[in-house]
């Protein structure tokens, strides 16, 4: 998948344009809010089943490297054989290789967020193979060219006429409609015929179980079920840190990620599997095959605070949630992964120059914090993120603070700790800054703070701050007087 | 009568300084001895948000000089506390000494809101102002601190006030420090859809805790709805204060 996270101001733009969109996007996010809100409650006590999950998470990263060991482990047992690949580079190469050994000329593949960041669909399609996606949304901006709006639902702000006239020209809709049940009954025909003669299906995994060597998928389409079941050769691609301790985890899991995700209590669909066809079974593929995609993030795994990023289970409610998202819409984030999750994600995975917008385009309002399953901090995150551009840590590929910013801070650190400095400082700013302002308010400024003045205005700065003015309070009101003066300075 | 620290921040300060004083005076109505450190700069959270960590150790220590032996400081921004409150002892993690204090700290300040109706178990404040309100849940406050109730019950108790709701009330206003000038056009889309749903709310006044948030939406209302004002709930109960006379 092509990376454009240093268009993100510019793709932004344009999203903002889309007054179709935005105002799709407002309605949806009540919408959303409300059910999500609804399917919560159906816990006797939803904060608590946030909690746990995230507690989950957090155990799972923690012991992240023994769990995948355990979990290898069972999954040989169970009769899969499994792939460690360091990079995308490697994924690829093994899966495409898989496919040509066994001349295949197309495969099914489920939605599955990581193989978009593998790019494996371009490294298939350049080798003769032919990648179909089956999930509905995935499907239709397949057909368009377009990367996913959103990571659930990547293909929420496509028109239903833009689809109408989509699977007319691509798919052979015989009869114009704009009914979404017959829209979708066009897809499923085109894709079960697809289904039929598959000989290798890829999906992706949403948890994975150490004990048991057990995947789990989520779905509504029965697409995933399909890609892991019709074939002969079954792919499941992971991440890394997909994995937990046990069956028990990954069930509460499962209740959180659909309820998060779509407001469901369960998902349509929830498959699990162990092993390949057993000799005494009548069908099911005759291979498991799962392929453990590392792609930097044992590397990230080293800072104790930066891989508090890898307990996301992709359910998508900070997405929901995240006001900038709603207003830009999916594109801008410009990869993979999309709103606050991407925001986090990325930068780790594709180092931090080259994302720089994807932590500062924020305003740090905890919204996606709030709602979030697994226990992450996204805003604390992105501060650490830009500390680490500040203290340029190579690990991260940072991107180093101009100098101009350097000495704004060396010079308010000197004058924070010393008040006298500071309140001086004030002094001296304050006509430069007020030789712009008519009848104490600044309007239309110039200079580095012009992006504010371009739709807003400020009070000028007060002649008298309300340290000048304490003194002549006090007088005022001399009963308000203490004698005890308690600091310490 | 009880004494309590004001923490004023830096933009109340600079831009806003009449809210530290309806701060004061409220405080002052609510039988309550406020004191002001003069020492007192910027709690550090321009340095933390730009990254720049160590610099902003520098504010939270000189913070913690400044305000460590108070018993209890109150300040008239949510986000200002989140920073002392969640910020300062992480900052100090790795120095058990400033970790302490920050802790210790951390425990004994307030927003305004929140030590008035918590702590002073005071709601009414005597004030009296005819007309339709809304109330816009400040990310720090809501999210932060967890702070609601409390502005609403202030406000509820303002006599001849109608607290009427608003639509994505703890939705961000798209102020976010540094964010607001360096993606225009993002935070503006974000003001302006906090500003259509107070116009669609029907109310006559926006109150909110934050002075931030002020700044932004009141700097968009002064460019684009110059009749339509917000204001900072301490200067709405310190404003309509009823005189002695009509007074129950």
């Amino acid at each position: 998948m092509e990376i454009k996270t240093e268009q993100f101001s510019e793709v932004a733009r344009e999203g903002l344009k889309n007054a179709h969109a935005h105002a799709f996007l407002k309605l949806r996010a009540n919408f959303v809010r409300a059910r999500r809100e609804t399917a919560l409650s159906t816990f006797p006590d939803a904060a608590a089943a946030q909690t746990y999950g995230a507690t989950i998470r957090g155990e799972a990263i923690a012991r992240l490297p023994e769990l995948l060991e355990e979990f290898e482990k069972n999954a040989l047992a169970n009769g899969a054989r499994v792939f460690w690949a360091r990079d995308a580079k490697e994924a690829n190469e093994y899966i495409v290789n898989l496919a040509k050994e066994k001349g295949i000329e197309y495969v099914t593949k489920g939605k599955s967020m990581v193989t978009e960041e593998l790019g494996l669909n371009e490294a298939l399609e350049k080798n003769g193979v032919k990648a179909w996606e089956t999930d509905l949304g995935e499907f239709i901006i397949q057909l368009l060219h377009l990367p996913p709006f959103h990571i659930v639902g990547p293909a929420i702000n496509i028109s239903v006429e833009k689809v109408r006239d989509l699977f007319i020209e691509k798919i052979n809709l015989k009869e114009p409609t704009l009914d979404p049940v017959q829209l979708g009954y066009a897809a499923r025909l085109f894709l079960r015929d697809k289904f039929h003669r598959v000989r290798m299906g890829i999906t992706g995994v949403n948890i994975a179980v150490a004990e048991t060597g057990t995947l789990i998928n989520v779905e509504n389409e029965g697409n995933i079920r399909f890609s892991k079941s019709s074939p002969r050769t079954q792919v499941s691609v992971m991440s890394l840190e997909k994995v937990v301790p046990n069956l028990e985890d990954a069930l509460h899991l499962v209740r959180l990620l659909c309820r998060n995700c779509t407001g469901q209590k369960l998902s349509v669909y929830v498959s699990m599997d162990n092993t390949p066809k057993k000799d005494d079974e009548m069908d099911g593929p005759e291979e498991l095959i799962i392929v453990i995609v590392d792609n930097g993030r044992s590397k990230i795994y080293q800072d104790k605070i930066a891989r508090e990023a890898m307990r996301c289970i992709r359910c998508g409610a900070c997405l929901n949630s995240c006001p900038v998202y709603r207003e830009i819409g999916g594109y801008a984030y410009g990869w993979a992964y999309s709103g606050p999750m991407g925001q986090v994600l990325n930068p780790l995975l594709l180092g931090l120059e080259r994302t720089q917008d994807l932590y500062r385009a924020t305003t740090l309002c905890g919204a996606c914090k709030g709602v979030c399953p697994a226990g992450i901090d996204h805003p604390s995150l992105f501060l650490q993120y830009r500390a680490k551009d500040v203290l340029s840590e190579k690990t991260f590929r940072p991107k180093k603070r101009g100098p101009t910013e350097r000495s704004f801070f060396r010079l308010w650190t000197w004058a924070v700790a010393r008040y006298w400095l500071w309140n001086l400082g004030v002094r001296m700013v304050r006509p430069f800054i007020n030789k712009e302002a008519h009848e104490s308010v600044l309007r239309n400024v110039r200079g580095p703070f012009e992006g504010w003045f371009r739709s807003r205005d400020l009070p000028a700065m007060a002649e008298k701050t309300f340290h000048d003015r304490w003194k002549e309070i006090q007088n005022q009101n001399p009963e308000w007087k203490i004698q005890k003066d308690n600091t310490q300075v | 009568m009880e004494v309590i620290s004001i923490f004023i921040p830096c933009t109340v300060d600079l831009f806003l300084p009449h809210i530290a004083e309806d701060t004061v005076s409220l405080l002052r109505r609510a039988g309550v001895k406020p004191i002001y450190h003069k020492e007192q700069t910027c709690c550090g959270q321009p340095a933390i948000n730009a990254g720049y960590r160590e610099q902003a150790k520098k504010a939270a220590k000189h913070f913690i000089r400044v305000f460590g032996d108070d018993e209890k400081v109150v300040s008239p921004s949510g986000s200002c506390v989140c920073m002392v409150k969640y910020h300062y002892p992480e900052l100090l993690a790795e120095e058990s000494e400033w970790r302490r204090r920050a802790e210790e700290l951390s425990l004994r300040i307030y927003e305004l809101s929140q030590y008035l109706v918590d702590v002073r178990k005071v709601e009414d404040v005597g004030a009296s102002f005819d007309g339709k309100v809304a109330y816009h849940e400040s990310c720090h406050i809501v999210r932060g601190l967890g702070v609601s109730e409390q502005p609403k019950k202030l406000i509820r108790a303002v006599r001849g006030t109608q607290l009427v709701p608003l639509k994505a009330a703890d939705s961000c206003c798209g102020f976010g420090g540094e964010f607001a000038n360096s993606y225009p056009d993002i935070s503006e889309s974000m003001v302006k859809d906090k500003v259509e749903d107070y116009l669609s709310s029907g109310a006559d006044l926006l109150l909110l805790c934050e002075p931030g948030c002020l700044l932004n939406i009141g700097g968009f209302l002064s460019r684009k709805h110059p009749g339509k004002k917000v204001l900072h709930l301490a200067s709405f109960l310190a404003e309509y204060q009823e005189t002695m006379n009509d007074k129950r």
